[in-house]
C-alpha cells in the first residue's frame, strides 16, 4: 500500500519540481532579459553605489565597457577639473624617486581608492581612513614633530587634508593668510558684465507657431 | 468557430502584452506633453524678452525654438538650445548633480530623487536649464536664491532668509542679476570665476560643494579672512544655520600653523 502510494506520488513530484526549475528560470531570463531591453539595469548592481554616483547607477554603460575594468579615462570624462591640480598625480610619481611608493598604494588608478558597489568610508573612499599611514606614517611618529601623536585615521576625515587637492591646507598657503581680518578689505568676486548689440528689442520673429504647441 | 478561437488567442496574447507593458510603463522615460500657448501667455512671454538681454543681444525666438538645421519649429527647446552660445554654463552643468542623468543619456533629475529634503510641490520637476531660469527674462537675481528654494528645504537652504548674507543681497540685490557685493546661492554652490577677459559660471553645483576646504579657499575665502572662513565651514552648526552668526570654534591648525612658525622664527638667525 505504503509502495502503491509513494509510486503515485514520486513521478508527480519530479515533474513538479522539474515544472517548478523550468518555471523559475524562464521567469529569470525573461526578467533579467526585460530589464536589459527596457534599459531598466539597476537589478545588475552588485552593492550600493556612492553619494556621488547613485543618481545615474542604474546607467552601467556610463563607466563600464561591457566586463572590462574600468579605467581612469572612465572617470575624467567627468572629474577632470577636479583632477587637474592633483598632487598625488602622475607628474610626481613618474618621478623616479617617488615611484616606488606606488608599490603602498597604487595612487595612479582611481580605482585603487575609488571601488564602486562596496562599502565606502567617507567622499568615495573605499580604503579604511588611515590609507595616508601607508606612506606617512612618519607624521604622526615623529618626522614631524607638529603632527607627533595625532590619530592614524584622522588626516583627511578630520576635514584637513585633501589627498588630491593641497592648495587650501599647505603651511605656505595657511602661513600667508593668517591673521586676517574677518571680512578682507575688498571682496574678490567677479562681476559679471553683459553687452548688447541693440538699443532696442528687435520684432519677434515668430509667433504663430507657439499657438499649436506641438512640436 | 475556428477563427473566434484565434481570436480569443490573439486577445489573450495581446493583453499579454498590454499587461507587460503596464508593468515596466515607470521604466520608459517620460513623454514631454507641449502645453497649449494662449494668446495672451504669447503676448506675456514677448512683452518680458523685449526687455531682456537676450532681445537687445540679438537672440530672438528662431534663436532658440528653431533647429538650426532643419528649421523645424521646437516648442521646448533643450539645453542643446542654449549650449549654442552658453557653453561652458550647460557643460559645467552636466556635470553637477543637477546635470548627470541628462549627460548620461537618462530621464532628467528630479527632486523625487534626492536624498537631501525637496518641497513636497516641487517633486516632479524636471532640472533643465529652464528649471532655474526664466529664459525669457533673462533675470539671474530669481535663479540665484529663489530657484533653488522652490526645491530645497533642507535646514542650510532654509536658513538662508535670516543670514547675514540674504541681508546683503536685500539691501543692494540689483536687476537684472546680482552685483559683486550680493551673496546668494549661487555665489558660493555655482560659483562665477575669471576665464580670460569672460567671466564664466560653474554651474557644476558639486565642485565646490565638497571637500569643504575648496568651498572656503574657492568661495569664502574672496572676501573673508583665512581663520574666519575655516572656523565657520567647518563647524557642522553654523552651516545648517546658514552662517548666522560669527564662529566660536577655533581650529587647532592655527596653532599648529603658528607654533611652526615661532619655532622657525626662532631657528633663523
Amino acid at each position: 500500500m505504503a509502495r502503491n502510494v509513494s509510486r503515485g506520488f514520486r513521478p508527480f513530484a519530479l515533474l513538479s519540481s522539474k515544472f517548478a526549475i523550468i518555471g523559475a528560470m524562464i521567469i529569470l531570463v525573461l526578467w533579467l532579459g526585460s530589464a536589459f531591453a527596457f534599459d531598466s539595469q539597476s537589478v545588475f548592481l552588485p552593492g550600493e553605489t556612492s553619494d556621488g554616483h547613485v543618481l545615474f547607477e542604474a546607467s552601467c554603460k556610463s563607466c563600464h565597457e561591457g566586463f572590462k575594468p574600468v579605467s581612469n579615462d572612465t572617470c575624467n570624462r567627468c572629474h577632470e577639473a577636479e583632477m587637474a591640480k592633483d598632487i598625488h598625480g602622475a607628474k610626481k610619481f613618474r618621478d623616479p624617486r617617488w615611484a616606488e611608493l606606488r608599490e603602498n598604494i597604487d595612487v595612479l588608478t582611481c580605482t585603487a581608492c575609488h571601488q564602486e558597489h562596496v562599502h565606502m568610508f567617507s567622499r568615495g573612499v573605499n580604503l579604511p581612513p588611515d590609507l595616508c599611514m601607508a606612506c606617512h606614517q612618519g607624521v604622526i611618529d615623529g618626522d614631524l614633530a607638529s603632527h607627533d601623536g595625532f590619530e592614524p585615521d584622522g588626516c583627511w576625515t578630520g576635514g584637513c587634508h585633501n589627498f588630491h587637492d593641497h592648495r587650501s591646507i599647505s603651511t605656505a598657503f595657511l602661513r600667508e593668510n593668517l591673521d586676517q581680518p574677518w571680512m578682507l578689505p575688498k571682496p574678490k568676486l567677479p562681476e559679471r558684465v553683459v553687452t548688447t548689440k541693440l538699443d532696442t528689442a528687435p520684432k519677434a520673429d515668430l509667433s504663430q507657431e507657439f499657438l499649436g504647441g506641438g512640436i | 468557430m475556428r477563427i473566434r478561437d484565434k481570436d480569443k488567442g490573439i486577445r489573450r496574447y495581446l493583453s499579454v502584452i498590454f499587461s507587460f507593458m503596464i508593468f515596466f510603463l515607470p521604466i520608459f522615460p517620460q513623454v514631454a506633453i507641449a502645453d497649449n500657448v494662449s494668446q495672451a501667455q504669447l503676448q506675456k512671454i514677448e512683452q518680458q524678452w523685449q526687455t531682456s538681454a537676450h532681445a537687445l543681444a540679438e537672440v530672438n525666438c528662431s534663436s532658440c525654438h528653431q533647429n538650426e538645421e532643419t528649421k523645424a519649429f521646437m516648442a521646448k527647446p533643450t539645453e542643446e538650445s542654449c549650449k549654442s552660445c552658453h557653453e561652458n554654463s550647460v557643460d559645467t552643468f552636466l556635470l553637477g548633480k543637477h546635470g548627470i542623468r541628462t549627460l548620461e543619456g537618462m530621464s532628467p533629475l528630479t527632486p523625487a530623487m534626492a536624498h537631501l529634503p525637496m518641497k513636497d510641490g516641487s517633486l516632479d520637476k524636471q532640472m533643465n536649464c529652464n528649471t532655474c531660469h526664466n529664459v525669457h527674462t533673462v533675470n539671474t537675481y530669481q535663479a540665484s536664491v529663489d530657484s533653488c528654494l522652490t526645491c530645497h528645504s533642507d535646514r542650510h537652504s532654509l536658513n538662508y532668509k535670516n543670514s547675514p548674507h540674504a541681508n546683503i543681497f536685500q539691501e543692494i540685490g540689483t536687476l537684472p542679476r546680482p552685483n559683486q557685493n550680493s551673496v546668494t546661492c549661487a555665489t558660493c554652490h555655482l560659483p562665477r570665476e575669471v576665464s580670460g577677459d569672460k567671466v564664466l559660471v560653474n554651474h557644476n553645483n558639486t565642485y565646490t560643494l565638497k571637500p569643504r576646504d575648496r568651498m572656503a579657499k574657492e568661495v569664502c575665502m574672496n572676501c573673508h579672512g583665512l581663520e574666519h572662513a575655516f572656523n565657520s565651514i567647518f563647524d557642522d552648526e553654523l552651516v545648517e544655520a546658514n552662517f548666522a552668526r560669527p564662529p566660536t570654534q577655533k581650529l587647532p591648525t592655527f596653532k599648529l600653523v603658528r607654533d611652526h612658525e615661532k619655532k622657525r622664527s626662532r631657528s633663523l638667525p
